[in-house]
């Protein structure tokens, strides 16, 4: 008899817990939000093939929720066919640890980076953000004057789904090294060499004049033998081969994040990791952004009137591709001058 | 109508007239003949526990006597009468006095919940017939310790009625919701974020009280800011009652969205004149306050900090060198150990006192209370005082006139310090110096010390509310009740800096507003009831309409002037160079609103076993647009008493006392947004061709469809009480749907107009209450023991938003604490960075595998820094919610809901022969809190340079070393500290369950030994001891979970809540 009067007690309680909870219904389900302002502001995209470029910021996220999963769907070629090149996986360079310049040998380097296969043009899942791999090469991938790729994202969350159609890729020809002096989608050379980044106190042998950046040509060099090196070499008008001990007071160690330097009369050689800088973080090789590796060359001499003269020309750039390379400092007009007045 | 506010007014001064007469002559009594007397029959009134004082004696309905202190009574009565004798609280009993002289009477207690009266749309009902979800709780229960607001008392004691203690500061009451969130409106930023308050509409005596407007906290407004509640001495409160659904708040509908609060105050019943005294005395001690780093251990820990962090030995000691007050360890001006703290906090003694003098039969009663209120704040220059007179009288001659008149007065005066009262910011800025520093003088640095301490703010509201109740039966069942009442409120606030504080020009602050109102009701009632054969009521009918208008007008004026001649002569304005120095004007909350309503209701019940209750109300208010026109509340509601079914009657005669279920459905309204949002804003815009222009505000529309927030509850409950009441309890299930929510939306610049509002979101709250007594000691015994339990599960949804999207985020420029409102979801979520620790170290952090870069914060302005940001060892681990190994605005998560989902008390009250003893606890479950207060200590040490006072660490498991797993980041990376920001308020590291269990009070009293007291004159002694505040169990790591704002955020600034000792003293005469 108790145990009826209680249940029956318990029984329009949860009579009513269960009339309320009836009335969730009517609450929308709790999913998240794709909303409708959310668009690539990004629509068509060029990266330079022979390097990792990743484009940032592309995607307005308005009032979605994230994180969003983005898919690259129905990647083909402008004409309409499929494009294997980039929808099949190829081993490409991944970092595993940080680059952070403080590597002591070409191996440590390496140890932080091993190959993993990938499709050479991705989508971030979360974020949006497309990435380029330097495997990428214009042997077997359409480049520009064609007119590329054509692809569609798809963007989905619990709250729907989502297609953005019709985003192209219209990749650009190789440029190995920066700055480059060949043309952009052409990969013609327009000049011969570029100028230095820096220069400061550097006389003319002949003339005692200080010498301007437009003196000086700066040319990128590379041979096909194996190995990776970078050389540095300087020449004067008739190509005749300055000795680099003449640049006194460079800091030959910490010249470039490179191993082994061989240092003879004719030119400076380190053995190096690819690309040049590793990676754009600031470290004393690059310049302060990270974004270029620097090459400083001194010297000082006694001027006119005993003052000293601290000389300086320098170079800030990058190398994409592997081999053996050499960066020669060709002074068109003058040959330096490295004795005391 | 017009003669009738003649009739009303006229009145008025006879009734003044009478009062006051009756009060200098004491001539309160016998006004009316008496019965000729034939014999005087004497007697006792007892319960099991001994003589019942103050008990009603009635013959032929009509007052003739009560019982002394001792429950002995005397009446001269004729001869074969039969006298009624009757009690709160206990059943009435009938005694024929043919043949008798001497009674010896027992009353049995009633503790039927049923009987009690409730108060439903201006009409009483009693608890058996009343649809809606109410809750009752006696004055009685409300007096263990002196509160500046009597609704303070409230905690715990009903279920779904949460308030939080989130401010100790003197005269400002908790914030109060009733059945979850109402609003999710959010203004301000920072630590001064606060949510919208949602407070209760009172209705004190029959006279709607607004608490919301200006008076909210005195938050983010001039003024004193003290709520008209807060002017009734809780002494003077018979009752308080609340009102949870639509279908008991309907007829209060055009205000009563987010719940009534009905207060009663006391009246006279009683033919001898009852004089009680009460008074307590409180000691407010100061809790425990945080620990701080003092002298030579702060200047070695900033010198250790800046040694470990700086980029190198010698760039680090330089800056040490370059740093007076850390290197000059000589100088005297650096050379301290000031505990700053000290010099804010105070243990203060307080006193209140209250007289009330009350007198009276049901034709003729009157009360007089006087009150005062004095209580000094645990902070320096904060304190509220408070004097009040309160006086009602009720004139019945007979059952078809009665006319009732109330005329309250009170003052109160308050010291904000140099804060808003919620907050004490001067002290908080203050508190938080170095203790470096020399304490407090007028040549020291820290003028937020001298500021918070010899600031003069003087405070003080005035409230003047008469109402007058006039009731007339035209023919029999069939009344007219007008009631009119008047309510004026002064409130001036005048705030004097003295020049040594503020760079050598004293200055001069004056606020005044002034408020009135006026409010007036008709109601016409017809009450009718078909009998059936054996001549009972069966089928009886209650239906009434009424009007309703009310119009009030708010202004006030500032004036401050930044150059006043001296710190003594404090006026008049001199000097007044430009509009720099004097500045002075009426302030934009400039308000005048109007509103009227028409409102009918029905009731029928069928031998009180079927219930059913329908009303239906129109509303029009000049703060709802004209396209809106008027709002249509209905309700409807049907309860089934089972236990009076026939079926039951055997059931009810061995075990069950009542069992009733409840159904109702109901809307209600709450005015938002004013005239400007409905009209725009109109300005004075230069000059065109020579004349003066007029043009309209571009920064917000004009909405002329701006309606009201709308309620709609649906409500089942099921009351039950069972073992001769031994056991009685409540459940309610509801379902609350908040519509037309008010907000602003940005419009396209095409428009011309900045922002409009809108009426878009809604919210939807679901919960569950229960309430459960029970009376342990057998009904017989001498000693009472009861228990009450109640307790309140309440989950908000968000429903709608603007414009139809499915989220919207709040950012928080300050503290960076978004808040993310998502529809589906709980209304109010916490959107912060996750940290899942500590990197232990550099090789933890995670990499791109693109770039080879680390993981790295993004600054401020959005660009992406240089090495500094790159995460290292000792950073926290930020989950990177989108991957792309930058740490922004899209890695926030949802990660807690910063409103209560349980709340509930415990009350515990004991009584043997003279002593009782009140044990009261309460608690929440279930809540986010985002501890700022802590983060803030971390933060200290940002920046080694500044001279702001340090905590001590120890206690924490900071990162120390490379390879050290610790929960809280390294906080000496003073280099970095802006950029990565480790300490950042707007991460789970400083989200906390704010889950607690507060022992409220504990309260003792004893009834001295009458034959002792009579002696002196004293009908009844009573002394009595509480402890308030006693302790807390939580887990939360800061000060107190419970003080905190309503979006659950601690802030290092708040003010603590005192524990105080009262000793109680009540004397009746």
């Amino acid at each position: 008899m108790n145990n009826k009067k209680y249940s029956s007690l318990i029984g329009l309680v949860l009579l009513s817990i269960l009339f309320i909870t009836a009335c969730k219904k009517n609450i929308p389900d709790e999913r998240l939000s794709l909303g409708s302002d959310s668009q690539f502001i990004v629509n068509n995209y060029q990266p330079i093939l022979g390097r990792n470029t990743l484009f940032s910021d592309n995607f307005y996220v308005g009032s979605s929720s994230v994180p969003l999963n983005f898919k690259i769907v129905n990647m083909r070629r402008f004409t309409g066919e499929p494009a294997p090149e980039l929808t099949e996986f190829f081993p490409v360079q991944v970092w595993k640890s940080a680059y952070d310049g403080t590597e002591k040998s070409i191996a440590e380097i390496e140890a932080k980076r091993k190959l993993e296969n990938h499709q050479l043009f991705e989508i971030r899942e979360h974020s949006g953000q497309f990435l380029m791999w330097s495997k990428a090469n214009s042997n077997f991938v359409k480049v520009q004057p064609d007119s590329g790729y054509v692809f569609d994202v798809e963007v989905s969350n619990s709250g729907g789904r989502r297609y953005y159609k019709d985003l192209k890729l219209r990749p650009f020809k190789e440029r190995p090294f920066e700055p480059s002096y060949s043309d952009l989608t052409t990969g013609q050379g327009t000049n011969t060499g570029v100028y230095p980044s820096i220069m400061g106190n550097i006389r003319g042998e002949k003339t005692g004049r200080y010498l301007n950046p437009t003196d000086i040509e700066i040319q990128f060099k590379k041979n096909n033998a194996p190995g990776n090196s970078l050389s540095f070499k300087f020449v004067d008008t008739l190509q005749q081969v300055i000795d680099p001990n003449k640049f006194a007071t460079t800091d030959w160690a910490n010249l470039v994040h490179g191993f082994n330097m061989v240092k003879n009369s004719d030119s400076v050689k380190y053995d190096v990791a690819y690309p040049i800088p590793l990676a754009p973080f600031p470290t004393k090789y690059t310049t302060s952004s990270g974004g270029q590796a620097k090459a400083y060359f001194r010297y000082d001499r006694q001027g006119f009137g005993n003052v000293r003269e601290s000389a300086l020309v320098g170079m800030n750039f990058n190398i994409f591709e592997q081999g053996n390379w050499t960066i020669i400092f060709w002074f068109k007009t003058e040959r330096p001058k490295f004795i005391n007045d | 109508m017009k003669n009738l506010k003649e009739i009303n007014l006229l009145n008025m001064r006879y009734i003044y007239i009478i009062t006051l007469l009756c009060l200098c002559l004491g001539f309160n009594q016998e006004l009316r003949a008496q019965t000729p007397a034939k014999k005087t029959v004497t007697g006792t009134v007892s319960d099991n526990q001994g003589g019942i004082p103050s008990v009603n004696i009635l013959l032929d309905r009509r007052a003739i006597g009560t019982t002394n202190s001792e429950g002995e009574f005397a009446v001269s009565v004729p001869d074969n009468a039969v006298l009624e004798f009757s009690f709160i609280g206990y059943k009435t009993v009938k005694v024929s006095v043919a043949g008798k002289t001497k009674l010896t009477i027992k009353l049995e207690n009633d503790n039927n919940n049923l009987k009690e009266v409730t108060v439903s749309g201006y009409v009483n009902k009693t608890k058996e017939t009343s649809v809606g979800s109410s809750v009752k709780i006696s004055g009685k229960d409300l007096q263990a310790v002196p509160v500046a607001s009597v609704t303070d008392m409230l905690q715990g004691k009903v279920a779904g009625l949460n308030i939080q203690q989130n401010t100790g500061s003197p005269g400002m009451r908790g914030s109060m919701a009733i059945r979850g969130l109402s609003s999710t409106s959010i203004s301000g930023s920072g630590n001064d974020a606060y949510l919208q308050p949602t407070s209760p509409l009172f209705v004190v005596d029959g006279v709607p009280v607004d608490d919301n407007q200006n008076f909210s906290y005195g938050f983010q407004s001039a003024g004193p800011g003290v709520s008209p509640i807060s002017l009734i001495p809780q002494q003077d409160v018979e009752s308080i009652e609340v009102l949870k659904d639509a279908s008991a708040t309907a007829l209060y509908g055009s205000r009563g969205a987010y719940g009534v609060i009905l207060i009663t105050t006391k009246r006279g019943n009683s033919k001898i004149p009852v004089i009680t005294y009460n008074g307590q005395f409180f000691v407010s001690a100061v809790p425990k306050l945080r620990s701080v780093i003092g002298g030579v251990d702060e200047r070695s820990l900033r010198i250790a900090q800046i040694l470990a962090s700086d980029t190198s030995y010698y760039h680090a000691l330089g800056l040490i060198n370059g740093t007076p007050f850390i290197a000059d360890s000589l100088n005297a001006y650096y050379n301290n150990s000031t505990n700053w703290q000290s010099y804010f906090y105070r243990t203060t003694y307080n006193q209140t006192h209250n007289l009330n003098i009350a007198g009276g039969d049901p034709s003729f009663n009157y009360k007089v209370n006087f009150g005062y209120f004095k209580q000094k704040g645990i902070q320096e220059n904060t304190g509220f005082d408070r004097s009040t007179l309160r006086m009602n009288m009720q004139y019945m001659p007979n059952q078809k006139f009665k006319l009732y008149a109330t005329i309250n007065g009170a003052l109160g005066k308050q010291q904000k310090g140099s804060g808003n009262g919620l907050f004490n910011t001067g002290i908080a800025t203050g508190g938080a110096s170095s203790s470096l520093l020399p304490s407090p003088s007028q040549y020291s640095a820290i003028n937020s010390v001298l500021g918070a301490v010899t600031t003069d703010n003087d405070n003080k509201t005035i409230d003047l509310t008469n109402t007058i109740e006039l009731k007339y039966e035209f023919i029999k069942n069939l009344s007219l009740t007008s009631n009119f009442n008047y309510t004026f409120n002064t409130g001036t606030e005048d705030n004097f800096l003295p020049a040594s504080i503020n760079g050598d020009r004293s200055s001069l602050f004056a606020y005044n507003s002034v408020k009135n109102a006026v409010y007036n009701r008709n109601l016409l009632q017809y009450v009718f009831s078909i009998k059936d054969k054996a001549g009972d009521d069966a089928h009886n009918f209650l239906a009434y309409v009424f009007n309703e208008t009310s119009s009030s007008n708010f202004k006030a004026d500032v004036i401050k002037n930044n150059k006043v001649v001296n710190d003594y002569l404090r006026g008049p304005i001199v000097g007044v160079d430009d509009y720099l120095t004097s500045l002075g004007g009426t302030l934009d909350n400039f308000n005048q609103s109007r509103s009227v309503a028409f409102a009918g209701s029905f009731q029928y019940n069928y031998k009180r076993r079927y219930v059913l209750d329908a009303s239906y109300r129109l509303d029009g208010s000049s703060s709802s647009g004209p396209d809106a026109g008027y709002t249509k509340s209905p309700s409807i509601g049907v309860r089934w008493n089972i236990n009076n079914e026939s079926f039951m009657a055997s059931q009810v005669e061995k075990w069950l006392d009542y069992a009733s279920i409840r159904l109702s459905y109901g809307t209600v309204l709450q005015p938002s947004g004013n005239v400007y949002d409905v009209y725009g804003k109109y300005l004075n815009l230069g000059n065109y061709n020579g004349t003066q222009t007029v043009g309209i505000s571009s920064g917000r529309s004009p909405n002329t469809n701006l309606q009201p927030a709308k309620n709609t509850t649906l409500n089942f409950a099921f009351d039950f009480g069972i073992l001769k009441n031994r056991i009685t309890g409540t459940f309610e299930a509801y379902y609350k749907q908040t519509d037309n929510l008010f907000g602003t939306k940005v419009l396209a610049n095409t428009s011309g107009f900045g922002e409009i509002t809108t009426n878009e979101e809604a919210l939807v709250n679901i919960g569950y209450e229960g309430t459960l007594t029970g009376s342990l000691l057998p009904n017989s015994s001498k000693a009472r023991l009861t228990v009450s339990v109640n307790g309140a599960i309440n989950h908000d949804y968000l429903a709608a938003l603007p414009n139809g999207v499915r989220q919207s985020i709040r950012f928080d420029p300050t503290t960076g604490q978004a808040i993310l409102k998502s529809v589906g979801a709980n209304a109010l979520a916490n959107f912060i960075y996750n940290t899942k620790g500590v990197y232990a170290n550099n090789s933890d952090v995670p990499v791109d595998p693109l770039t080879g870069l680390r993981y790295r914060a993004r600054n401020g302005d959005g660009s992406l820094g240089g090495v500094l940001n790159y995460f290292r060892a000792g950073d926290p681990r930020y989950t990177d919610v989108n991957g792309d190994y930058i740490l922004d605005d899209y890695d926030l998560v949802d990660a807690g809901n910063s409103q209560i989902r349980f709340s509930g008390g415990v009350t515990v009250d004991f009584r043997y022969k003279n002593f009782s003893v009140q044990v009261q606890g309460t608690g929440i479950l279930g809540r986010d809190i985002l501890n700022n207060a802590l983060a803030s200590q971390f933060q200290a040490f940002n920046n080694p340079f500044v001279l702001s006072g340090l905590v001590p660490l120890s206690q924490y498991d900071i990162w120390k070393s490379v390879g050290q797993n610790a929960v809280y980041p390294n906080p000496y990376d003073y280099l970095r500290s802006s950029i990565v920001n480790p300490y950042r308020f707007a991460q789970t590291l400083f989200q906390e369950d704010g889950s607690y269990f507060k022992l409220n009070y504990i309260s003792l009293g004893y009834t001295l030994n009458q034959k002792f007291t009579n002696r002196y004159g004293m009908n009844r002694v009573v002394l009595g001891g509480t402890v308030n505040n006693v302790f807390m169990l939580t887990n939360y790591s800061g000060p107190n979970p419970e003080n905190v704002t309503a979006l659950g955020r601690d802030y290092s600034g708040g003010y603590p809540n005192p524990r105080t000792f009262v000793f109680n003293l009540n004397i009746e005469f």
